[in-house]
């Protein structure tokens, strides 16, 4: 027989009343009224008497029945076997590991500690209890997954999971707690047996750092009888100012670009910190160069300071006066221009303002993201081979040669563009042959003052930086004279831009996985004011950007990030900060696992890696953070123990209100008070009829 | 004691109204008596003097003035020979009683009863009723309704519990300034200490003072049986007692009291009546009769 409330079993301490009731009533029940005890002496009581409980079966009685109500109000049951889904899994933890190897895991001996306490906690592990290791920190890594846990022999799994564990080391990447947290929360959700252990519980051992993202968490709707406890490892110093490079982006960049543009760095400092005086330094390797720059930063404050341009091999810019090292150091790389060879095929002379060269050299100016080569090429020969590898870009201008037309055919149809401004009717023969067909049926057009572009395809790349209707007007761009070719011969010709005759303007024709780009005028002055209008270069940098694939250089990676990796037809090779040679398999290189300055073999691209300014806040997470976030957090094994003592308490109300054996007791107590009443009454009947003394 | 000519205590106070209780007795004990020994509570002239205006011209006498042409105030036609104050203990150790009724019940009744008994001769009644404090107070008059008014007052319930004889005693003797009779019914169950003074406070100013100690006959025999708890009825202290133990002591005591209270009484030169409840009434009255007529004798005696 068990008890769900057993304190209301006080109450049946109750039953003191009425025995002392019994005992003073006894004492009490002649109360003489007299006149004055002025003449009185207290005669000694007499105890015997006293002793001796009156009306014993009534007291039992009323005993009994306070008994019987503490009793109910205890809510007695008896203890079943229930099918509970709790009881049904098998016994033990279904506990994951989530192990933080992000680069706020350097910090003092903060990873010896973890490893101690991971270590400890797999050394606790009961047999019943199935662990799981996860390594996280910009992405959570499976290091010890349950089902080889459960594979392992019984008395070989902690051994396993601490080989595990020592070959962890911490990274330099950033901390993505919550995905940790939800890919772990998975994992113990996931599960196809039935026997697994009920109890499931994730234990975090991290740093728990501000910088550690737990946003994904918000709304997340975490599983029923799951557990999140947390092991924060406390560094002793919480003081960290973080360093971080901000490149200038594509707006900052301009044509101008002169070598006195500074270097932006961001210098955060913790909130609370002592020191606010901090220096910068630039150095090529571990040797410092030029002089040093001094940032103040006020606690919890950050500033951008300005520095020069690097001075010659100086690579890096590292911190110094805070307490935290491995975040001093960020790589600074100024940002090369990608070189887009474009090629040139026809006579024009490079300074000739009635042809169509002069105006292409003006039309590609150099950015701080790209640097256009043009060539023109002018003799009969074939393009030479070299240009044939690297050409983005194709315009074809007067006469040029068969061979020459010939040779870059292969370029487009490689995924190229080629751009074909129809100068005379006879153009119609460089097209046809570039094409592959058999002739172009093209004429001179009959223009009267002047033709319009009308009718523009503001869907097409060429033209969608034109969609905005402050940017679509073209009527300002007049065309003297334009040829009308016939499309009847051309397969899958699409009209870009047609003339308000009707005729079309610009025509893009499928070459393999390239396209020719057949433009029914050209930018001559003689012909159109196209080359003196400003939509002329945003059109030429359209397909320029169309036919190129050079993916555009990010000045700065962050470690983890995955790098695009220019094509290439000789296998390339990536060389780590470290010096690691790490071949590079596929369009994109992802073994960025560490800050520093990659090099691209064979060429010269050379991207910069850093560790993430969120990294270098190093203040730790409050507890409440989580708990605002929903996570069913248990502080520690007191909190678990409760919960299974709630647990229990939630069974034993089951059963008991299934049972309600309180109700057979009060059945009983209202009979018993029944019963007492009858007697009470004739005892008091009784006592009456005899005649009152004195 | 028990004469059969006279009513039955228990008899009596089974009438309600306390004037008809009065009446029985009082017709009774004149039935019983034929003759009244007592005619010298007649109307007795004080003075004449000069009318001064302001006067009330009633009480001019007009013969003198027919005789002598001169006004004169004839005074004595106004006031009775005797004033009569009644002090009525209605403390609560009066509300004792172990024969149907209480001894306050039976002070009442002896209160109403002398109160008719005067009145009937033509004498000023008061009443002042007390218990720790004065709770009603009538003056001395004999005025048709007065004694109406007398026995509302005398049935008015008290509300005191303790005995405080002192201050009706020496309130009664500020109020009245004129001699006259003090009748005192109490069962004088209270400390003695300051009795004697108070009494002595009366008498000094000439009053008479008759004391009538009511008493129940358990109070004096202590006729209980079984043990049990004693409460006194003034102080609500309770006491467990065994009789048979206490009954000794207990008659010892009350004896030294009563004692006292007669020493008092003695010394003082005033007239102390013990009566128990179970004695009829007109013996009471019979002795109050008795008394004055010696006590009227001993001060003309004393005052001669």
């Amino acid at each position: 027989m068990n008890f769900l409330a057993p304190l209301f079993f006080l109450g049946a301490l109750a039953v003191a009343g009425p025995i002392i009731f019994h005992l003073i009533r006894r004492t009490t029940r002649e109360v003489t009224p007299f006149s004055t005890l002025m003449f009185l002496q207290p005669s000694p009581p007499r105890i015997t008497k006293r002793s001796r409980l009156e009306n014993f079966w009534l007291l039992l009685l009323r005993c009994l029945v306070l008994g019987l109500i503490a009793a109910a109000f205890s809510r007695p049951f008896f203890r079943e076997s229930m099918h509970s889904p709790l009881a049904a899994a098998g016994e033990g933890h279904r506990r994951v590991l989530l192990i933080d190897t992000s680069a706020s895991q350097r910090r003092e001996n903060l990873w010896a500690e973890l490893k101690n306490k991971v270590a400890a906690r797999i050394e606790a592990a009961a047999p019943a209890d199935e662990i799981a290791l996860i390594a996280f920190d910009r992405t959570p890594r499976e290091v010890l997954g349950f089902e080889e846990w459960r594979r392992a022999r019984p008395e070989e799994r902690r051994a396993l999971a601490a080989q595990r564990l020592s070959l962890l080391a911490p990274g330099w990447a950033g901390t993505q707690l919550d995905q940790a947290l939800l890919r772990a929360a998975e994992m113990l959700e996931h599960t196809d047996r039935a026997d697994a252990p009920a109890l499931r519980e994730i234990v975090v051992f991290s740093d728990l750092q501000e910088g550690a993202h737990v946003d994904a968490l918000q709304g997340y709707v975490w599983p029923q009888h799951l557990s999140v406890s947390l092991e924060p490892l406390a560094a002793k110093q919480t003081e960290n100012a973080g360093l971080a490079w901000l490149p200038e982006t594509e707006q900052q960049t301009g044509t101008a670009k002169s070598e006195a543009t500074p270097i932006r760095l961001r210098v955060t400092n913790a909130a609370g910190a002592q020191h606010e005086q901090f220096k910068l330094q630039w150095r090529a390797g571990d040797k410092t160069v030029g002089t040093d720059f001094d940032a103040y930063v006020p606690a919890g404050k950050a500033r951008v300071i300005r520095v020069p341009q690097p001075p010659a091999g100086a690579d890096r810019v590292v911190l110094s006066g805070d307490d935290t090292a491995f975040d001093n150091t960020t790589y600074v790389l100024p940002p090369q221009p990608a070189r887009i060879p474009v090629l040139f095929l026809g006579q024009d002379e490079d300074e000739d303002p009635r042809g169509l060269l002069y105006y292409l050299h003006r039309a590609f100016p150099s950015t701080g993201q790209q640097q256009v080569q043009l060539t023109a090429h002018r003799s009969a020969e074939a393009v030479p081979g070299f240009l044939q590898q690297t050409a983005q870009f194709i315009v074809v201008g007067d006469r040029p040669s068969d061979a020459a037309l010939d040779s870059v055919r292969p370029i487009i149809e490689g995924g190229h563009l080629a751009l074909v401004p129809f100068d005379s009717p006879e153009a119609s023969g460089k097209a046809a042959r570039l094409l592959g067909v058999p002739a172009l049926t093209v004429s001179e057009a009959a223009v009267r003052d002047y033709a319009m572009l009308a009718k523009i395809d503001f869907q097409h790349p060429f033209f969608s930086a034109f969609a905005d209707p402050r940017f679509s007007d073209f009527t300002k761009i007049h065309f003297w004279k334009h040829r009308r070719i016939d499309l009847a011969g051309l397969k899958d010709a699409r009209t870009l831009a047609s003339f308000d005759s009707g005729d079309p303007a610009l025509v893009q024709v499928p070459l393999g996985r390239g396209s020719v780009i057949l433009l029914a005028t050209t930018w001559r002055p003689a012909d159109s004011q196209l080359a003196l209008s400003s939509k002329f270069l945003p059109l030429l940098q359209a397909m320029l950007d169309q036919s190129s694939h050079f993916a555009p250089v990010q000045a700065q990676y962050f470690v983890g990030d995955e790098i695009a990796l220019p094509e290439s037809t000789t296998p390339l090779t990536v060389r780590t900060p470290s010096g690691r040679e790490v071949p590079a398999t596929g369009p994109r290189f992802a073994a960025t696992d560490e800050p520093g300055i990659y090099q691209v073999t064979p060429g010269t691209l050379r991207f910069v890696v850093n560790l993430p300014a969120e990294e270098s806040r190093t203040q730790p997470l409050t507890t409440e953070r989580f708990s605002a976030l929903g996570v069913p957090l248990t502080q520690n094994a007191k909190a678990t123990a409760e919960q299974r003592a709630r647990e229990a308490r939630a069974q034993a109300a089951e059963i008991e209100n299934r049972q309600k054996i309180w109700r057979w007791l009060l059945l009983a107590t209202l009979l018993l008070v029944a019963a007492e009443t009858l007697l009470a009454g004739r005892l008091t009947r009784a006592s009456a009829t005899p005649a009152p003394t004195a | 004691m028990s004469n059969p000519s006279f009513l039955d205590p228990a008899t009596l106070m089974a009438i309600r109204n306390l004037e008809l209780r009065a009446r029985s007795v009082v017709e009774g004990f004149w039935h019983g008596l034929h003759r009244s020994p007592y005619h010298g509570f007649s109307v007795e002239f004080t003075e004449y003097r000069p009318y001064a205006p302001g006067d009330d011209p009633r009480y001019l006498d007009w013969k003198l003035v027919g005789r002598t042409d001169r006004y004169f105030i004839k005074k004595f036609e106004d006031e009775t020979n005797l004033r009569c104050q009644l002090l009525v203990d209605v403390s609560r150790s009066m509300t004792f009683g172990s024969r149907g009724y209480t001894k306050a019940e039976y002070a009442r009744t002896l209160a109403a009863t002398l109160g008719w008994f005067l009145s009937q001769q033509g004498d000023a009644t008061g009443l002042m009723t007390f218990d720790s404090t004065v709770r009603e107070y009538l003056p001395a008059r004999h005025r048709p309704g007065h004694l109406r008014q007398l026995m509302l007052a005398l049935e008015k319930p008290s509300e005191g519990r303790a005995t405080d004889l002192t201050t009706p005693l020496k309130r009664i003797a500020e109020l009245t300034r004129k001699r006259g009779l003090t009748v005192l019914i109490s069962d004088l169950l209270a400390p003695l200490d300051e009795l004697e003074t108070s009494l002595g406070l009366l008498t000094a100013s000439g009053h008479e003072v008759v004391i009538f100690q009511v008493l129940d006959p358990a109070e004096l025999d202590f006729s209980f049986s079984t043990a049990a708890r004693f409460e006194d009825l003034e102080t609500g202290r309770d006491l467990f007692i065994d009789p048979a133990t206490a009954r000794a002591d207990y008659q010892r005591r009350l004896a030294e009291h009563l004692t006292a209270v007669k020493a008092i009484a003695q010394r003082l030169g005033l007239t102390h009546t013990q009566i128990d409840t179970a004695q009829p009434l007109e013996l009471a009255l019979f002795d109050f009769l008795k008394i004055r007529a010696n006590r009227g004798k001993i001060v003309r005696r004393k005052a001669a």
